[in-house]
């Protein structure tokens, strides 16, 4: 995968964070990689888990099984950034 | 806003009205369940500004949604289609243009109307993945197993984010599009990849947990429903 495309999704991530969580810019500016978010960020309850997948599938143009879906996906930023990756190029 | 009523083949439900009462009319079609409580200040906003544009609107209350008195569980696609259409018979105008919002662009396929206008539309069977996606979220989060594929008629309603629906409606929406037959146009986010014929910079409010508005968006896209229904009638 090339540096812009891992760049793009990157961004990609933190705006679905940020517009389906309610987040501000900034604070999603701030996320890094060990930034943890599941349990952490009181905003990401099950529900809303189910609209990011949903959000992301849409702006990646993938499709995410549920059972790929596990809490160590959503336990940091860069684990979902990486998740994110491997849909894109898989 | 004016409250009023309008018939349909099976009953008569609630609307609300802006805007003039002569010329052009648009009927609103929210999105469907959930995301409707989460979109319909900002489709108010839209009608309003539309209004002050002079064009006037209709946002009707389909039959189980909004103070119908039908039950959600009671509610079937081919319902809200010819409700919609029914609603379309009451206003009774020679121009009547649809606008629907995400699931609620399923709802025209039926109406005699003279153009659809799209925003962020989506296909009947991504509306039913998003309500089991929840379902399932909310199951491994209480620890309780759900299964996706018990949903197919017959049977019992489901319970789903919130509301009981019909299998019948599932099953229905599952193979439904909406429609994109006559003068149509499409309208999608910046952030939404599928195609359309314009799109506007904004953040999809029907994700949002908590309901809220983007006055500067209803405003685009109210100057672009305007501008479609003036082509519409040169």
């Amino acid at each position: 995968m090339l540096p812009d495309d891992i760049d793009q999704i990157d961004a990609t991530v933190r705006a679905v964070l940020r517009d389906v969580l309610g987040l501000s810019q900034e604070r999603v500016d701030a996320f890094r990689s060990e930034t943890p978010l599941f349990g952490a960020l009181p905003e990401l309850d099950s529900m809303a888990v189910a609209g990011l997948l949903t959000e992301l599938e849409e702006r990646l143009g993938v499709l995410i099984e549920d059972d790929e879906v596990d809490g160590e996906m959503l336990e940091t930023f860069g684990a979902l950034v990486r998740f994110a990756s491997g849909k894109a190029v898989g | 806003m004016t409250p009023s009523t309008y018939r349909w083949s099976g009953g008569s439900e609630a609307m609300l009205r802006f805007g003039p009462t002569t010329g052009p009319v648009v009927i609103a079609a929210m999105p469907l369940f959930e995301e409707a409580n989460r979109t319909r200040s900002f489709i108010v906003a839209i009608l309003r500004a539309l209004a002050e544009r002079g064009i006037g609107s209709a946002l009707p209350d389909l039959p189980g949604t909004g103070d119908s008195l039908t039950e959600t569980e009671h509610a079937t696609l081919s319902n809200w289609q010819e409700a919609f259409s029914g609603c379309a018979m009451t206003l009774g105008r020679d121009r009547i243009h649809a606008f629907g919002v995400r699931g609620g662009t399923l709802l025209d396929a039926t109406a005699a109307i003279a153009s659809r206008y799209h925003f962020a539309p989506i296909d009947g069977n991504a509306v039913v993945r998003d309500l089991l996606r929840t379902r399932l979220a909310a199951a491994k989060e209480d620890g309780v197993p759900a299964d996706a594929g018990t949903i197919a008629p017959p049977g019992p309603p489901i319970t789903l984010a919130g509301n009981r629906i019909s299998r019948q409606l599932l099953a229905d929406l599952t193979v439904a599009a909406p429609s994109t037959v006559g003068p149509c146009r499409i309208a999608r986010l910046d952030s939404d990849g599928r195609p359309g014929d314009v799109k506007f910079p904004g953040a999809p409010l029907w994700r949002r947990a908590e309901p809220g508005n983007d006055p500067a968006l209803a405003v685009l896209i109210a100057d672009d429903i305007a501008a479609s229904i003036a082509t519409c009638a040169a």
